[in-house]
């Protein structure tokens, strides 16, 4: 048998997805229901709900409108060419700029569509159409490239020392070197246990 | 007229360029149907289903130019399926068989596919011309195939498609020989480019006017090529990053100055915002500025651009640039005839980058606008009002608030005065989208004023039929018209089957219409298609006898010479 007040939950009739806190969500979301169905051409009346008090409350829905397929009426193309600048500029997540030396032009790569370090290894191996970086990433010493990457502060570290989720979580930007040329650069040391 | 010899006839015919007028001239009799028949060079299908290409072969044996359009507007918006149709293959293929000389094709929204690529550049000798817009299907492979085949190859231009990118050697396949280029768009590629490829490309064409890089050409490759194209009139700059030193910004500042001829600038796709002024010297003559694509162009560094614009005739541009952006650009491009604000934010964060206030300010400032969209959070009939006021002469309004049903922010009143004050005012409109709080009212005011309307796009618009009544009624020019998740039903539907006759299309989705009505304007009208479009159900309505009172999701209509079409996907139901 149930507590009185988990009974008085579940028959009670809402708006939101089950399980879900109440108030906030559902006021909002009647909001946006009131005014599809006030909008109907009447005004004196109902100018009270469709003030813009009402108005605020839409706004702060996105669930409500992000729902409608197809609004607002912006081409695919432009979408997704909208979408790219706004992940860019989220640290951490998303895409971020690579830069491999002599290569003449930037790429960009998702970390989020990376699992691991062997994940972004082979996912930069692919980008950049050479074998042998993904190495770097595992294997220190023995090849060509090291990746290394600057994080929230500015500081630029070697890639594959810190746990792969601290790792996506401050990464800003990618760089792959030559290892001849990675010496000089003033990376920042190594932990400990190197 | 009858007087004279065909061959003066169908020189004088030569002048008549716009294919209204020479569909005119074509019924005027029957000798004249005849020489407008085979001399007519440029066919435009509005509709690729509204007849065939052998019925196309048969009345204009002589054509050199053809364009074809599929998909209907909607489409751009994810309103319609994958795999609907909109097929260029059969067309090439048929245009192959045929004896016609076939020199420019131009597509949109069509799905076209690598070997119909192969086989367009395999079939016309004296090909010139690829315009491709929103279309899908192909890869890098297909633009292969144009380039090592058609040896007179002038125009390559790509707008917006979606392009499989094998990051292949495309460009290194234009001959050695071909020195033919004058437009090269690929901006909406992908993948990487050969710039090596690239740069001798553009080196060996003189005549190329019209170059639109994609994101993989980097800021020192730009300035190489600008050097090597000092004619160059339109560009398409590609990743205007600058990571690695302020001599690439150099380099390219003295190339640009060398660009005399350049009038329109476009692409930024990554944009290094301090090294926008290395093009200051060339804005006052730019006529054409589009940053729409430029989410990091913004505050200071853009309307110092635009300060400098003072031709400018297009501006395409992000809401980022706000209302005192729209000041600046009311201020002093005052030759400004077209402007296009495009959202940042399309999930309407609430940050009113522009309002009512900037649309205003244009339409006072700017006494040549004919054009506008215009994206934005808020809107008020008064500004509205005022706006038609300063503005008679728009061809083009397209308004869209960002919120469904959105009542003037100030009023709380629908917006019918506004929309209103727009078409009694704009004796020439020919395109008008609607949007915000609307209810029948602003229907009646379309039907009474906006004679002249051709195309018009409701959403979450009207009150009851007669809102489309008063439209299907009152605009005689009507040819396009769509609608989605607005209360018309069956009545307004059936009223005037005719009427689709003199229309190109009619879109209805997420209306009142039902199946049952349209069996009925199916059986009515035997010369339309009527296309139900039902994802979900894949076509089982029919299979389920689904009663004639169930809403139809997707409705689509036209006119026809040829029937029902015979590729449509399961999911497309044809009445």
């Amino acid at each position: 048998m149930e507590k009185g007040g988990v009974e008085h939950e579940i028959t009670e009739l809402r708006l939101g997805l089950p399980g879900r806190d109440v108030t906030e969500k559902m006021m909002k979301k009647r909001g946006f229901t009131e005014m599809i169905m006030t909008s109907s051409g009447s005004n004196s009346d109902e100018s009270g709900v469709v003030s813009g008090g009402d108005v605020e409350k839409i706004n702060e829905s996105p669930a409500a409108k992000s729902e409608v397929v197809g609004w607002p009426p912006v081409c695919s193309y432009r979408r997704k060419n909208n979408c790219k600048e706004a992940w860019t500029t989220k640290v951490g997540l998303g895409y971020v700029k690579v830069s491999m030396d002599g290569v003449p032009y930037l790429r960009k790569i998702d970390l989020g569509s990376s699992q691991d370090y062997d994940d972004l290894a082979f996912a930069l191996d692919k980008l950049f159409g050479v074998r042998g970086i993904g190495v770097a990433l595992k294997d220190g010493d023995n090849c060509e490239y090291v990746t290394i990457y600057e994080d929230k502060d500015g500081d630029w570290m070697l890639a594959g020392d810190v746990p792969w989720g601290m790792f996506i979580e401050s990464c800003k930007r990618l760089r792959i070197m030559k290892r001849s040329d990675a010496t000089g650069f003033g990376l920042q040391p190594r932990g400990v246990d190197e | 007229m009858n007087y004279f010899p065909d061959e003066v006839i169908e020189h004088v015919f030569d002048f008549v360029t716009s294919h209204k007028d020479r569909n005119s001239i074509s019924l005027v009799c029957k000798s004249w149907f005849k020489i407008e028949r085979y001399s007519r060079q440029n066919v435009f299908i509005g509709n690729c289903y509204s007849i065939s290409p052998e019925r196309l072969l048969r009345r204009f044996p002589c054509f050199k130019s053809l364009t074809l359009k599929g998909k209907p507007h909607f489409a751009d918006f994810n309103l319609v399926p994958h795999g609907w149709g909109g097929f260029v293959q059969p067309w090439i293929e048929a245009l192959a068989r045929s004896r016609v000389g076939l020199e420019e094709l131009r597509l949109k929204r069509m799905v076209v596919t690598d070997e119909g690529l192969e086989l367009l550049s395999r079939s016309f000798v004296n090909f010139k011309s690829l315009v491709l817009v929103s279309c899908e299907g192909f890869s890098t492979d297909g633009l292969a195939s144009i380039a090592s085949n058609c040896r007179h190859l002038r125009d390559l231009d790509l707008q917006e498609n979606e392009i499989d990118d094998h990051r292949g050697q495309w460009l290194s396949c234009f001959p050695e020989t071909c020195t033919s280029v004058v437009t090269l768009n690929f901006a909406c590629l992908e993948g990487e480019t050969n710039l090596v490829a690239l740069e001798r490309l553009v080196a060996r064409s003189p005549n190329l006017r019209s170059l639109k890089l994609n994101r993989a050409v980097p800021l020192d490759a730009l300035a190489r090529l600008m050097a090597c194209a000092p004619q160059i009139v339109d560009l398409g700059v590609g990743s205007y990053e600058d990571e690695q030193d302020s001599e690439s910004c150099l380099k390219l500042q003295a190339a640009i100055r060398k660009c005399t001829s350049l009038r329109s600038l476009s692409g930024f796709l990554e944009a290094a915002p301090h090294c926008l002024s290395a093009f200051h010297p060339v804005c006052h003559n730019l006529t054409s500025l589009n940053l729409s694509y430029a989410a990091e162009i913004h505050g200071s560094h853009l309307i110092k651009l635009i300060e400098h614009c003072k031709k400018l005739q297009r501006l395409w541009i992000l809401d980022s640039i706000g209302d005192k952006g729209l000041e600046v650009v009311a201020s002093t491009c005052k030759e400004l005839q077209e402007l296009r604000v495009f959202p940042t934010d399309l999930h309407g964060g609430g940050n009113t980058a522009v309002t009512e206030d900037g649309l205003v300010a244009i339409s006072a400032g700017c006494p040549k606008l004919h054009s506008i969209l215009y994206f934005c959070q808020q809107m008020t009939n008064a500004a509205l009002i005022t706006v038609a006021r300063n503005c008679p002469n728009f061809i083009r309004f397209r308004l869209c608030i960002l919120e469904p049903h959105k009542p003037d922010h100030v009023t709380s009143q629908p917006l019918d005065e506004g929309f209103g004050a727009i078409v009694q005012a704009c004796k020439n409109l020919k395109r008008l989208s609607v949007s915000g709080l609307l209810t029948d009212q602003v229907f009646l005011y379309i039907g009474m004023f906006a004679t002249q309307l051709e195309m018009l796009s409701i959403a979450f618009a009207g009150d009851t039929d007669k809102g489309m009544l008063y439209v299907l009624n009152g605009c005689k020019k009507m040819r396009k018209l769509e609608i989605r998740d607005s209360p018309f039903g069956d009545a307004a539907l059936l009223a005037d089957v005719n009427k689709y006759e003199t229309m190109r299309s009619l879109w209805m989705s997420s209306c009142e219409v039902t199946l049952g009505g349209c069996k009925r304007l199916a059986r009515k009208a035997p010369w339309l298609n009527v296309e139900i479009i039902n994802e979900n159900d894949n076509n089982r309505m029919e299979e389920n006898g689904y009663e004639g009172r169930q809403k139809v999701d997707k409705l689509y209509l036209y006119r026809t010479v040829v029937g029902t079409r015979v590729d449509a996907p399961p999911f497309v139901w044809i009445l």
